[in-house]
This record gives structure tokens, sequence and C-alpha cells, in this order.
């Protein structure tokens, strides 16, 4: 029993993890980057990286972080920025950069799954019971991450034209911010954060070409039902990814691979606004 | 959609619709069956997975290029066909009548299917995202399903070494291909139809089309039905051929890959699409085995490129280099369109027993914020009502709460005796109500007489195959095409009207609707002097000679003075007066509000005439 409700909150942090980026340039920008699976991609070699480097495993966060970051840039500046105005082009475009980023890392690193060495081992006994350490720490920087974001939101200039274009961009404008560049750095943060993910699940999860896919259809249902909120994301990482523990180990996995899909699509479908206020 | 995806090359137009499509349709199936026999085994083997892949991807083309549903589900549907052929002939054995049934049981499963899913997806007020959402998770379903089918599926490697239909590839490749011609040749005559013009004024305009009185997600949703049963028969071909189905047919991927191909070749050309994913598809086959994966990056580059800097694919450029190639052929000109009256339907406009328009304690309010409290009053035929009132004061939300029934908070609206409850627009439209915009709303690449067709789709449904070179409109609508002069340019697009012409425009579409009342939002706004005077004649008619009741929102009082026979003013969400021109105009309790002095006229009572 403790151990699914560690589960729940676990899995919840890993969601929470992978979508914030996601989040993050949805509610500013009102566009889905689909490219998101590939950033998760560039983190995820990133650790690949430094350990050939011989560095040690965290090394490889600020690492992802730093090429999120830069590409992003890249990203926004030829392939986001134009398409601004045709959000399903976007996707679309988006998605055509994750095929094209998935073939230059094949051609880099080969398609072969990649080997690398966790950063914590073995588990931690809690309350009696042994669960593993790393997805327990993985609820820690969950935490930090929200903390961090909203710090950012709340606490910085930036974060406060951030949160004037996401409420009412034509305003904002009108009031002298710069929306294209509150949406610059909104991408560019966002890319860095999924980046920063993609090292973030390497010990959970191969790491592989193609390893940011199967996250981002999850990672995209959860940020349609949260609108542009971080607590809203926070409550739908919980419900969604509880009830996908709860499906998978009381009814089959293969059905808990889907609960997150069917039921975000069913939410929408009976209340549009799905866990966002209003 | 906003996506400035204009007309498509295909339009030639004219009456002999059919000449044109049937002749290149039975050319192709000559060229076809000359090819099944010299080409080689291996570019006949791949040209027959092609053709279905093509067949796949014009229904993408329909759905997305033509009315603006990004689908990446098609897959699944075609993964529903094949799947229909691969385990009943796995498990019950193959002979004719079981094939029939494969092929029954396929279709109607992915018929099915597309129901639920148009379901999920289309309704009144859904979001072109949450569409694309829904296409998106259906095949993931499928696959998933496909997994967890253990034996029976043949899970991740699918099933193969079934029997199927022995005849000779070559005999193959005329079936495949003949039924990708078949489809494209009913696809063109369709889209260049006067019904299949609806698919692009959606894609373009989807509130305007709602608010003319058509049933858009149920457009919408057929659509998908038609298209998903198409997949489900190339997929059942699939099977036949290739006697082989695996879960990536039916898989999101290939979902992808077949948007990928429509919008390189040209989305909304419908012979883009079919080139598109007929060289990608050869190229792979030849290609990807020297070089693995530069290929798939050249096709993802191309991809990117196209869509960020050619967003109608690739199709109007290779059209345009062979337009300044050949020799120039002589087009032939449209025949124009020529307007005629209507016959007035029965009924007629006036019915003065009961008011046309009857609203009672209608309010409106966002969380605690009262846009619209307690509005009620009558309007009858022939009566030009005024809404008028500062900023702010609920008058476009007191027209949105008359002709679409979900957005009244409480209250009742009644239109000609009959409770709006909570209809949609085009509902209200077939009471007999019709909306105007605010913001000339036209559908920029139709031209006049096709986006007034459009509007005459729910009187009067237009033909699937042909074009019709007379279009019935009402006097009305007449009358408004002749004093702006619409009426002499039937063919020109929207996007090159004036402004003024616009808004003329847009008024003829919703007179073209039969309404009998009328809701006006700032029809003269961005008008010149001499068109707003021309336009007020309009609407002194319409009401006076035609009887239909007018509900005007203006901000211009002398305009208001001069055509109406009733003035309501609007302020903080109430009626503060109600009564002639005479007593509105001289009133100081008008004075006040437009003053800005709005506490004080807040404050007095009503002075109901």
């Amino acid at each position: 029993m403790l151990n699914l409700g560690l589960d729940v909150v676990t899995t919840a942090a890993i969601l929470f993890i992978v979508s914030a980026g996601l989040l993050m340039v949805f509610g500013v920008m009102k566009i889905i980057n689909f490219s998101h699976g590939a950033f998760l991609t560039i983190g995820g070699y990133a650790t690949v990286i430094v350990a050939h480097a011989g560095l040690n495993w965290w090394w490889g966060v600020p690492c992802a972080l730093a090429i999120g970051f830069v590409s992003g840039m890249a990203v926004e500046r030829f392939i986001v920025r134009p398409l601004y105005a045709r959000p399903l082009d976007a996707i679309l475009a988006t998605w055509g950069l994750g095929i094209i980023v998935g073939q230059i890392i094949t051609l880099i690193f080969g398609r072969g799954v990649q080997m690398v060495a966790s950063p914590v081992d073995g588990a931690i006994s809690l309350l009696g019971t042994q669960y593993s350490a790393y997805r327990l720490i993985l609820v820690g920087v969950a935490l930090l991450i929200a903390l961090a974001l909203g710090w950012l939101l709340n606490g910085t200039r930036l974060g406060l034209q951030t949160r004037a274009v996401i409420m009412n961009e034509a305003l904002a404008r009108g009031l002298g911010i710069s929306s294209s560049r509150v949406r610059f750095m909104t991408f560019c943060t966002g890319a860095a954060l999924a980046s920063a993910a993609g090292c973030l699940i390497t010990p959970l999860a191969s790491v592989d070409p193609n390893m940011g896919v199967p996250w981002i259809v999850g990672a995209f249902m959860l940020v349609l039902v949260s609108g542009s909120s971080l607590v809203s994301l926070a409550v739908a990482s919980v419900v969604l990814g509880g009830a996908q523990v709860l499906v998978s180990t009381f009814i089959n996995p293969v059905l808990g691979g889907l609960t997150i899909a069917v039921l975000a699509a069913l939410l929408l479908r009976i209340r549009p606004e799905g866990f966002a206020r209003g | 959609m906003a996506d400035p995806v204009s007309t498509m090359p295909l339009r030639t137009g004219g009456v002999s619709a059919w000449k044109a499509p049937v002749a290149i349709g039975v050319a192709a199936l000559v060229v076809l069956a000359v090819c099944s026999v010299t080409l080689p085994t291996f570019l006949v083997n791949n040209l027959i997975r092609a053709f279905l892949y093509a067949a796949v991807a014009l229904t993408v083309d329909l759905l997305w290029g033509y009315t603006g549903i990004l689908t990446f589900g098609q897959s699944a549907f075609f993964g529903i066909g094949a799947y229909a052929a691969g385990l009943i002939f796995t498990h019950a054995g193959f002979s004719l009548p079981l094939a029939v049934g494969a092929l029954a049981a396929g279709l109607g499963a992915a018929w099915i299917v597309s129901r639920m899913v148009g379901w999920l997806a289309f309704y009144h007020g859904a979001s072109p995202l949450y569409a694309s959402v829904v296409t998106l998770v259906l095949p993931i379903v499928l696959v998933q399903g496909i997994y967890s089918g253990g034996e029976f599926t043949g899970s991740s490697s699918g099933l193969s070494g079934f029997d199927s239909i022995d005849i000779p590839l070559e005999a193959w490749f005329f079936v495949a291909g003949a039924f990708l011609v078949g489809l494209a040749v009913t696809a063109w005559l369709f889209v260049r139809s006067d019904a299949g013009r609806l698919m692009v004024a959606i894609r373009e305009n989807e509130a305007r089309c709602e608010y003319l009185g058509i049933n858009v997600s149920r457009y919408k949703a057929r659509l998908m039905d038609a298209c998903a049963v198409i997949a489900a028969f190339a997929g059942f071909l699939f099977a036949c051929v290739q006697m082989v189905v695996a879960p990536e047919y039916a898989g999101f991927v290939f979902g992808t890959e077949l948007v990928i191909w429509v919008a390189l070749g040209g989305r909304g050309s419908l012979i883009g699409p079919i080139i598109g994913a007929m060289s990608i598809d050869v190229g792979s086959a030849y290609l990807s085995g020297n070089l693995p994966y530069v290929w798939t990056l050249l096709v993802g580059v191309a991809f990117v490129v196209v869509i960020v800097a050619m967003p109608r694919g690739l199709a109007p450029l290779v059209a345009g280099v062979a337009r300044q190639a050949m020799p120039r052929r002589r087009r032939i000109a449209p025949a124009p369109v020529t307007f005629v009256a209507a016959q007035q339907r029965a009924g007629g406009f006036a019915d003065n027993t009961r008011p046309a328009l009857s609203l009672r304690n209608v309010q409106k309010h966002f969380g605690s914020l009262r846009v619209l409290d307690d509005i009620s009053f009558d309007a009858r035929a022939g009566e030009l009502l005024s809404l008028i009132g500062p900023n702010g004061a609920g008058k476009s939300t007191l027209m949105r709460c008359i002709a679409d029934g979900a957005e009244r908070s409480a209250g009742t609206v009644e239109i000609g005796g009959t409770e709006i409850r909570t209809l949609a627009p085009y509902d209200c439209v077939a009471l007999g109500v019709g909306r105007k915009f605010q913001t000339a709303t036209v559908f920029e690449s139709l031209s006049v007489a096709e986006a007034l067709r459009i509007a005459r789709y729910r009187v009067a449904p237009p033909s699937k195959w042909e074009r019709d070179s007379t279009l019935e409109l009402p006097q009305p609508a007449l009358d408004v095409l002749r004093l702006t002069g619409l009426d002499r340019i039937p063919e020109r697009e929207c996007r090159y009207l004036s402004h003024g012409q616009k808004q003329a425009l847009e008024l003829a579409m919703v007179l073209a609707l039969e309404p009998r009342t009328v809701l006006l939002d700032e029809p003269t706004a961005g008008l010149t002097k001499q068109e707003r005077t021309q336009i007020g004649e309009i609407f002194v008619e319409l009401s006076s000679r035609y009887r239909m009741c007018l509900l005007l929102v203006e901000h211009d009082l002398d305009f208001v003075q001069q055509i109406s026979s009733r003035i309501v003013v609007l302020h903080q969400g109430r009626i503060v007066m109600d009564g002639s021109v005479e007593e509105v105009v001289h009133s100081d309790l008008v004075r006040a509000v437009y003053a800005g002095d709005a506490h004080a006229a807040a404050n007095q009572p009503e002075e109901e005439a």
C-alpha cells in the first residue's frame, strides 16, 4: 500500500519534470512544441557525452540545460517564430524537427541503446519499506523545478512580463512589453527544461535516438488539460499519473500506458478547460 | 484555421465539369495497363504499395488540406482494414465469401470507430487542436490493443503467411492503381463542385459557416466517416497484396508520415499528395538501403522547410514552372455565375401575430461579473430597433445571446414564438435569425458567388458533383448586390474586395438565409459617408418593404436617428431606456450616459416607454 502511494508520488514527479518545459511553451506561445521529445533525447545524450568525458553523472544536468537552451535559441528563431500565427503548422514543423534530431543523433552515436551509469544505486528504507532511492530524489527535483519556475514567474521582472503576455498579449504589447523577447526566452527555457528532464530520466529509461517519443504524448496530454498553470500541471500529474499507476498495477500495464491519453481526451471533451480554473 | 493556404490549382470551372476529370482518369487507366506489363517487378511491387498509401494520403488531404482538420489518425483506419483481412484470413482461412465478409467487417469497423472519433472530436465550440489530439490518441490506443492481443493479433510482429486472393502481381498493380485513379477522379469532381467548396469555407471561417446555418461539426464528422472507410478499403487491399499486417501500419508514426507526404506534395491540391506519397515511398524503397539515415534526415529537413517557408507545398511551385515552360494555352474562362431571384418561400416574411423576437430576463455573467442583467424587450416584424450605449454596455454580448442558445446564463429568448433553449447557432438560423458580425467576415479564398452559395447551403443544398451556373437568391440579397455593384463581379475572390464590399457581401450572405430577424453588429464601421447612406437606405427598405425585424448595434447617433423606428439604450448591462427616436434623442438620461456620468444614469429609474 505504501509502495503504491510512493509509486503514485514518484510517477507524478517524473511526469511533472518531463512536462514542465512543454507547459511553459504552451502557456506563453499557445503552440504545442512537438520537438519536446527531441529535446528530451538531446538531454539524454548529454549524459552520454559527460560519461565519455569521464565526468560525474551529475555534470549531465547543467550540461543538458546549456545544450537545450542554446539549441532552443536556434529552433525558436528559425522554426517557431515564423509559425507563430499558424499553431497547427507549428506542431508539424516541430515534429519534423524531432525527426531531424533523431536522425542526426543516429548518425553520430548509432541507433543502438547507450548504457549510462546511474548516479544513485539501490534502495533506501522509508517507513519500513524499501524504495528506489533515485525515484525519491526525483520528487525533490520536481519540487525544486516547481519552486524555481514559480520564482521565475512571480519574483522576476521577466516573469511579470511573461504573465502579462499569458493573460493578454495584445495589451502587454501595448504597454511596451516586447512579447517576442518574452516568447524567445520562454522557448529557450522550455527547451532547457526539456533537455534537463531528458537527462534526469536516463537512469529510468534507455538512452536511444527515439527515447523522447514515448514521453511526448503523455506530456502533451498533461499540458492540454493544465492550460498554462503550474499548479494545474501538478494536480494533473498527480491525478492522471496516479490513475496510470493504479491501472497498471491492478488491471494491466498496457492499459496503464494508455490511461493518461484516454482520460485526458475524455476529460477535455467534457470539460474543455481541463484542470485549469475557468 | 488561419493558414494562408489559398485556392486549389485544380480549379478550372465551367459547366462541363465531368469532361476533364473523366478524360484524365481514362488516360491514367490506359497508362496503368501499359505500365503493369512493362515495368520491372521490383518497381511494380513498390508502386502497388505506393498507390495504396497515396489513396490514404488523399483522404488526409481532404480532411486537412481542404477542411483544416489536422489528422494523425488515418493510419488507424488503414490498419483496421488491413487487420480485418489479416485476422479473418489467418483464423478462418481464405475463401471468396470470407474475403467479402472481411472487407465488410473492415469497412464497418472503420465506420464505427470514425463515428466515435467524430463524437469526441467535433462538437460546437471544439478547438481544432482538440480534434488533432483525438486523432493522435486513436492510433496509439489501437496499436496498444494490437500489442495486447497476443497470438490472436500477432502482437508486435503482426500476422503473416495467410492465404489471399490469388491473382498475379500485374493484376494487383492494375487494381490498386484503378482504385487510386477512381478515388482521385471522384475527389476531384467533389472538391470542384458547389458542395465541395464548403470544405474550404469551413477551413477559412468555421464560425461564419455556423452562423450561416450549417452544422459544421456534423459535416466534418461525415467527411471523416467517408475518409475512414476509404482508408480502410486501402488497408484491406494492402493486406491482400502483401499478405502481411503489422502494428506499424496502424500506428501514429505512419499517421504523421501521411501528413508529411501531403505537406510536401502540396496540401489542398489532391494531385500534390498523390505525387508526394508515391515519390517518397518509392524513393525510400530505392534510397533508404544506400543512405539509411540520411534519406529520412533529408525528408525531415524538406518537411520542416516546406512547412515554414512554403505552406502550400511543392505542387504550386511545380505547376508554376510547368505553366512557364509550356506554350501558353488559352484557359477556358469559367462561365460567370448569374444571380436570379428565388421564389419566396411559403410563410413569407410577415407574421404580425407574434413578436419576431422576444427576450425575457436575459442575463449573462462571467463569474461574478454581470455583463447583462435582466434584459427584457420585444421586437416585431417591420421594426428597425437600434441598440445604443457606450462601450462595454453589453450590446455585442446581447447579440450573441440571441444568435447562440448556449451563450446566456439565464432568461429566455424566443424567436418567432419558439424558444431557443440551448440551440447552437446553426439551429437558431433555422428559426429565422441571421447575424452579421462586427468585423466583416467572409471566406477569403472563395469568390463572391461561391460565398453566397455557401450561404444558400441550408436552404438549397448544392450539387455534390457539378457547378451550377445560376444562383438563386432572395430579392433583398439581390438588392444589396445590385446597389453595391457586387453582382457585376461574381467571380472575384473575396480577398480582393474593399472593406465596404466585404461588409455588403456579408450582409447579402446573411440575407440569403431568408431571415425574419437580422442582427447587425456595427454594420457601418469603417464605411465611407456615401456607403453609410447607401446601407442605411437598404436597412430601411428591409424593414419597411420586406417586413424584416432588424436589430442594429450602432455608435453613430445621427445615423441611428435617421433610420431607426425604435431605440433601446443599454448601460452597464441594463436597459436604461426603451422608446421612440424622439424620446431617446431628447432624453437627459441618454446625454448623461454618453457624457460619462454613468453613476447618475445607472441610479435613475427606468423610463419605460
